[in-house]
C-alpha cells in the first residue's frame, strides 16, 4: 500500500505550511521591537516600531493612530460586559448595563459634563442657580427652561408637557428595582408653566436636588407621545414597550436589540445640538479574555476593562490603555451594628454588639493593608478613600485624616482597650466570590490575623444571587460585607446613604447603635444636604470627615481607578466616572 | 412509561439540588427594594413555601407552558427559550456533523491502515482532541483564526446581514436559505466554522478512535477474509463490509458525544460569543437564575432521552439481529 504516501506528505506539508502561516501571524505583534509610550492625558498607546507613532498627549487623546487600516469605518464597536435588562428610564436599575444605552438615546434636563462634575444645560438651557433666578428664595422652587427646536426620535416636538410627563410617570410606576426614589424622596409637585418652561417644587430645599434627581438616569425624558400609543403608564408595573424600545432625543436612536448578540445605535439626523460621528455597536456578551481578543484583533473599538486587563492588552499594537481618575465606587466591609441575636454562623465568636465599641472599628481600619489591596487587587489603579464622599465629588476634603497605611500597633492596642486582644474573635465576613470584593476580605483577613491577638477571619465567598440574597435581608445575618457603593454625583446620596443613622444603610446597620453622637452626625447631614452656599456646604462636609475618622462605620478598602482601553485610531475617547459604566459617550469619539 | 418517570425524577433531583445553594430570590433582587418590596416577591413566586410545594407550583407551571421568569434575561423562560435553543441546536448540529464526518473518515482512514505512519498520526490528532482542555483550544482557535489570520469572525452573524433577512426558525443558516439569500447564508456558516469544529474537534478525537478500533477488529474477522477470497476489491471490502459493521459500536458513542457536545456548546457559547442556551445557562449558575437552570435541565433531559431512543433505532437499522419493540 505504498500509494498512502504521497498523501501523507501532502498532508504534512500542508499542516507545516499552516503552522507557519499561523505562527508569523501571530507573532506579529511582538515582534518588531514596540514601544509603550504613556502620555501626560493618561493613556499609554503602544505602536509598531516600524510604523506608527506614539501619541501626541492631546486632551482628549487623539493623535497620530499607528494604525494605516481602520477597521469597520464609521462604526464604532464597543464589547459590553454585560447586557441591559431594561432600557427603561423608569425601570432601569442604577449601574445596570441599560443605564449606559440610556446614557446615549435619552437626555435629561441638565447633563454632567466632560470635563468633570460640573453641570451643564441638555434639554434645558440653563443651570438653575439662585443668581439667575431659576431656583426660588427659600432653594424650593426650581424652573427650567425648555430647549425649543428639540425633537423625539419619532419626530414630535418636545414640550415641558413631556418633560413633565417623564417625571410623573417615574414618580407613578415607582418600579422597585428603579431609582424612582430618587425623585420620589424628594419631589413635592411638577408643573407646566407653559410649553417651554417646567417647574419643580420639591418637599424641602435641597442643595443635591441638581445633582442627584436631574442628572441621574431615571430623570430622562421620554415621548409622550410614544409611551401613550404603548401602555401608557400603570402604576406599579413596567411598561413592556418601553423596556426593549426607545424615543429619545439625543444623539443616537436606537436601532436594533438582538438579545445576546448586540445592540445598534444608529446617528440621530435632527439631533439639536452636535451630531454624532459614528454609529455605534455594542456587543454583548465577551468574556474579558475575549474582549481583550477582540481589541487586539481591532474588530472592537472599545472594551469594558479592569485593572486585571492591563497586563494583557500592554503591548497590543494600536491600543491604547487610558488609566487615569477614580470612579466614585468606594469598596468597602461594612460593620454590622444590628446584629439580630443567634443570626451569626455557629464559627463565630463576637457578640451582638461586637461593632458597637468605635475601638473595634478603629481597629479594623487601622489593621487593613491598604497599599497591598491597592497594589495587588487594583493592579495599582485606585487610591486611598477616606470617609464615603468620593474623591472627585464636591466635598472631598483632601485635608482630613486618611486610613492609608496599616498601623498594627495601635490595631493591637485598640483590640487590647476593647477586651478582644489577646483573648481574640472568629468573625465571618461575606462576599460574591472570585472578585475584587473576595480579595478585600482576604487582605482583611491577612492583616487582622497577622496581629498577635488570635483574631480569626472566616470569608464566605459565595455566589453573587446568594450574596444578593443575604445582603437584601434588613437585619443582616453577617457580621460583616464587602461591596462597593452606588456611583452618585452629590456628597448627599452617598452620605445619607452610608452615614446618616436614619440612611437606607444607617438603619439596616443599626448606626445608631455605634455613634459616639448619631444626632451630631445627622445634623451635620441634614444641614449639608440643605445648605445652598458651596463654601458653607464644603465645610459641613469636611466636619463630618474628621469626625468620621474617629468613629468610622466603614472599612473603606480603596477607591478604584478608571482603567479603560480602545484602538488608537478612535479619537475624542473621554472618559467621566460620573456618567453610568462604561463611563463614556459615544457621541464624542470619531475614527 | 420509563422516558416520562425518568425525566420527573431528573426534575426532581436537579430542584432540590438548586434549593439546597439557598433561595432563588437573590436573581429578582435589588439594592433599591425595601423589606416590604422583597416579601412580595417571596410571596410572589412561593418561595416561602416548602420545597415540594415550590417543586409543585413549578410542574405545575410547566404543564401549562410556563417555565417561570428569568432574571438574567428579564423576560419570561418560554419567550427566550426559543431562539436561544435554535442558536444551540444550529451549533450542536453543526459540531455534530464536523465530528461525525470527520470522526468516522479518520477513523476508516487509520483502521486501513493500521501501524502505519497514517494511522499513527489520525492517532496523535484524535487524542490531541480528546486531551485538550475545550477553553484552551477554543482560545487557541481564536488566536490562530480571528486575531492572527482574521480568517473567521466571533459571533453568531454580521449584524447588517442578520437585518435583511427574516428569522422565522432562529436557524440562521436555514432562514437564509428560505429568503434565498446566499450571502446570509454564507455569512451564517462562515460564523458556524470556528465554534463548530472547535466543539466537534473533541467529540472527532472520540468518535474516530472508537472507529478505528472496531474497523480494525472487523478487518481480522473470518467473513472479511472470505470477501476478499471471492476477489472483491479492497475498496469494496472496507466500504460494504468491515465499515458497515465497524459502525455499529460507533454509532452508539456518537450518540454518547452528543450530549458531549451539548455540554461542550456551554464553554464554546462562552467563549465564541454564541448567544444559545449554554452562555444562557452560565450566566442562570453564576447569577443562581433557577428558572432558566430547571428550563435547561428538563430539556437537556427529555433531548438526550429522544438522541439515545434515535441511536437504538439507528442500531436495529445497521444489526439486523436487533429488532425493536421486544
Amino acid at each position: 500500500m505504498t500509494a498512502g504516501k504521497p498523501g501523507l506528505r501532502r498532508w504534512l506539508a500542508m499542516i507545516l505550511a499552516l503552522a507557519m502561516i499561523a505562527a508569523a501571524c501571530t507573532s506579529a505583534d511582538d515582534e518588531g521591537g514596540d514601544t509603550t509610550a504613556p502620555s501626560d492625558d493618561g493613556t499609554t498607546e503602544t505602536t509598531a516600531a516600524s510604523g506608527g507613532d506614539t501619541d501626541d498627549g492631546g486632551d482628549d487623546a487623539t493623535g497620530d493612530t499607528g494604525d494605516s487600516d481602520i477597521k469597520n469605518p464609521g462604526l464604532l464597536v464597543h464589547a459590553a460586559d454585560d447586557e441591559p435588562l431594561s432600557l427603561d428610564p423608569a425601570g432601569v436599575e442604577p449601574g445596570e448595563g441599560g443605564e449606559t444605552v440610556i446614557l446615549q438615546v435619552y437626555e435629561r434636563l441638565l447633563e454632567i459634563g466632560p470635563g468633570g462634575p460640573e453641570l451643564v444645560p441638555g434639554l434645558a438651557t440653563e443651570v438653575p442657580t439662585v443668581d439667575n433666578g431659576l431656583i426660588s428664595a427659600d432653594g424650593l422652587t426650581y424652573t427650567f427652561p425648555i430647549r425649543e427646536g428639540v425633537t423625539f426620535h419619532d419626530g414630535t416636538p418636545l414640550t415641558a408637557d413631556d418633560v413633565k410627563y417623564s417625571w410623573d410617570r417615574v414618580m407613578t410606576m415607582s418600579l422597585p428595582e428603579s431609582a424612582a426614589d430618587v425623585l420620589n424622596d424628594i419631589v413635592a409637585e411638577t408643573a407646566v408653566i407653559d410649553d417651554y418652561t417646567f417647574e419643580v417644587t420639591l418637599q424641602k430645599a435641597s442643595a443635591a436636588f441638581l445633582n442627584t434627581a436631574v442628572v441621574g438616569m431615571v430623570s430622562s425624558i421620554v415621548s409622550q407621545d410614544a409611551v401613550e400609543a404603548n401602555g401608557g403608564i400603570v402604576e406599579g408595573e413596567f411598561n413592556e414597550f418601553m423596556q426593549g424600545n426607545m424615543v429619545g432625543t439625543g444623539p443616537y436612536e436606537l436601532a436594533a436589540w438582538n438579545r445576546g448578540e448586540n445592540l445598534q445605535l444608529s446617528v440621530y439626523d435632527g439631533y439639536w445640538g452636535t451630531p454624532a460621528n459614528l454609529d455605534v455597536r455594542i456587543e454583548i456578551g465577551s468574556t474579558p479574555d475575549v474582549r481583550v481578543l477582540g481589541l487586539r484583533a481591532g474588530d472592537y473599538d472599545t472594551i469594558e476593562a479592569d485593572p486585571s486587563f492591563i497586563g494583557e492588552i500592554e503591548g497590543a499594537e494600536g491600543v491604547t490603555i487610558f488609566g487615569e481618575g477614580l470612579t466614585v465606587e468606594p469598596i468597602h466591609i461594612g460593620f454590622n451594628l444590628n446584629i439580630p441575636e443567634g443570626a451569626l454562623p455557629e464559627e463565630d465568636t463576637i457578640p451582638t454588639d461586637f461593632f458597637w465599641d468605635p475601638k473595634v472599628r478603629q481597629a479594623f481600619n487601622h489593621a487593613f493593608d491598604y497599599q497591598a489591596f491597592i497594589d495587588g487587587a487594583l493592579g495599582g489603579f485606585g487610591d486611598f478613600n477616606p470617609h464615603y464622599i468620593p474623591q472627585g465629588i464636591f466635598g472631598y476634603d483632601p485635608n482630613a485624616p486618611v486610613y492609608d497605611a496599616p498601623d498594627p500597633d495601635r490595631a493591637v492596642e485598640l483590640f487590647t482597650e476593647a477586651g478582644y486582644c489577646p483573648e481574640g474573635f472568629t468573625a465571618s465576613v461575606i462576599t460574591e466570590e472570585a472578585n475584587l470584593f473576595e480579595v478585600a476580605a482576604l487582605v482583611m483577613k491577612d492583616s487582622l490575623e497577622r496581629l498577635p491577638c488570635n483574631i480569626t477571619i472566616r470569608v464566605l465567598a459565595v455566589a453573587e444571587a446568594q450574596f444578593d440574597d443575604a445582603h437584601a435581608q434588613d437585619p443582616i445575618e453577617y457580621a460583616m460585607w464587602v461591596k462597593n457603593a452606588d456611583p452618585f454625583a452629590d456628597p448627599h446620596s452617598y452620605v445619607s446613604s452610608y452615614q446618616h443613622p436614619d440612611g437606607e444603610w444607617g438603619e439596616v446597620h443599626g448606626f445608631a447603635n455605634g455613634y459616639a453622637d448619631p444626632e451630631a452626625v445627622a445634623e451635620l447631614i441634614d444641614a449639608a444636604e440643605v445648605e445652598l452656599d458651596p463654601e458653607a456646604r464644603a465645610q459641613l462636609y469636611s466636619e463630618l470627615q474628621f469626625l468620621l475618622y474617629d468613629d468610622p462605620m466603614w472599612l473603606i478598602a480603596g477607591q478604584e481607578g478608571v482603567v479603560a482601553a480602545y484602538r488608537s485610531w478612535v479619537q475624542g475617547w473621554t472618559s467621566n466616572p460620573l456618567w453610568p459604566r462604561p463611563s463614556i459617550k459615544f457621541a464624542l469619539m470619531d475614527k | 412509561m420509563v422516558l416520562p418517570l425518568l425525566i420527573v425524577g431528573v426534575s426532581i433531583i436537579v430542584f432540590g439540588l438548586t434549593r439546597i445553594g439557598g433561595s432563588p430570590i437573590g436573581i429578582y433582587l435589588s439594592h433599591e427594594m425595601n423589606a416590604e418590596e422583597v416579601a412580595e416577591l417571596e410571596e410572589k413566586f412561593h418561595l416561602n413555601d416548602p420545597v415540594p410545594v415550590q417543586y409543585y407550583y413549578w410542574a405545575s407551571g410547566v404543564l401549562t407552558g410556563d417555565l417561570g421568569w428569568s432574571g438574567v434575561a428579564a423576560a419570561p423562560v418560554t419567550d427566550v427559550f426559543p431562539d436561544k435553543l435554535a442558536a444551540t441546536m444550529e451549533l450542536a448540529v453543526a459540531s455534530a456533523i464536523v465530528a461525525v464526518s470527520l470522526g468516522i473518515g479518520l477513523g476508516t482512514f487509520a483502521g486501513a491502515r493500521r501501524d502505519r505512519a497514517p494511522d499513527h498520526i489520525t492517532r496523535v490528532v484524535a487524542i490531541s482532541g480528546a486531551a485538550m482542555p475545550l477553553f484552551w483550544f477554543a482560545i487557541l482557535m481564536l488566536i490562530v483564526f480571528w486575531v492572527g489570520l482574521g480568517w473567521f469572525p466571533i459571533g453568531r452573524s454580521d449584524p447588517t446581514i442578520y437585518g435583511r433577512i427574516a428569522h422565522p426558525t432562529g436557524l440562521y443558516t436555514v432562514d437564509a436559505l428560505l429568503a434565498g439569500d446566499m450571502g446570509a447564508f454564507r455569512d451564517a456558516i462562515w460564523h458556524l466554522v470556528l465554534p463548530a469544529v472547535t466543539l466537534g474537534y473533541g467529540a472527532t478525537a472520540i468518535i474516530a478512535r472508537m472507529m478505528r478500533s472496531s474497523l480494525v477488529e472487523e478487518l481480522q474477522e473470518d467473513y472479511v477474509d472470505a470477501a476478499r477470497a471471492k476477489g472483491l476489491a479492497e475498496r469494496l471490502v472496507l466500504r460494504r463490509h468491515a465499515r458497515r459493521n465497524a459502525l455499529i459500536p460507533t454509532v452508539t458513542v456518537i450518540g454518547l458525544s452528543f450530549g458531549f457536545l451539548l455540554q461542550g456548546t456551554v464553554v464554546a457559547e462562552i467563549i465564541f460569543r454564541w448567544p444559545g442556551l449554554g452562555r444562557w445557562m452560565a450566566d442562570s449558575v453564576l447569577r443562581g437564575d433557577q428558572a432558566t437552570i430547571m428550563a435547561y435541565v428538563l430539556f437537556t433531559s427529555v433531548l438526550f432521552l429522544f438522541v439515545n431512543l434515535v441511536v437504538d433505532v439507528i442500531y436495529a437499522y445497521l444489526d439486523r439481529r436487533v429488532v425493536l419493540g421486544t
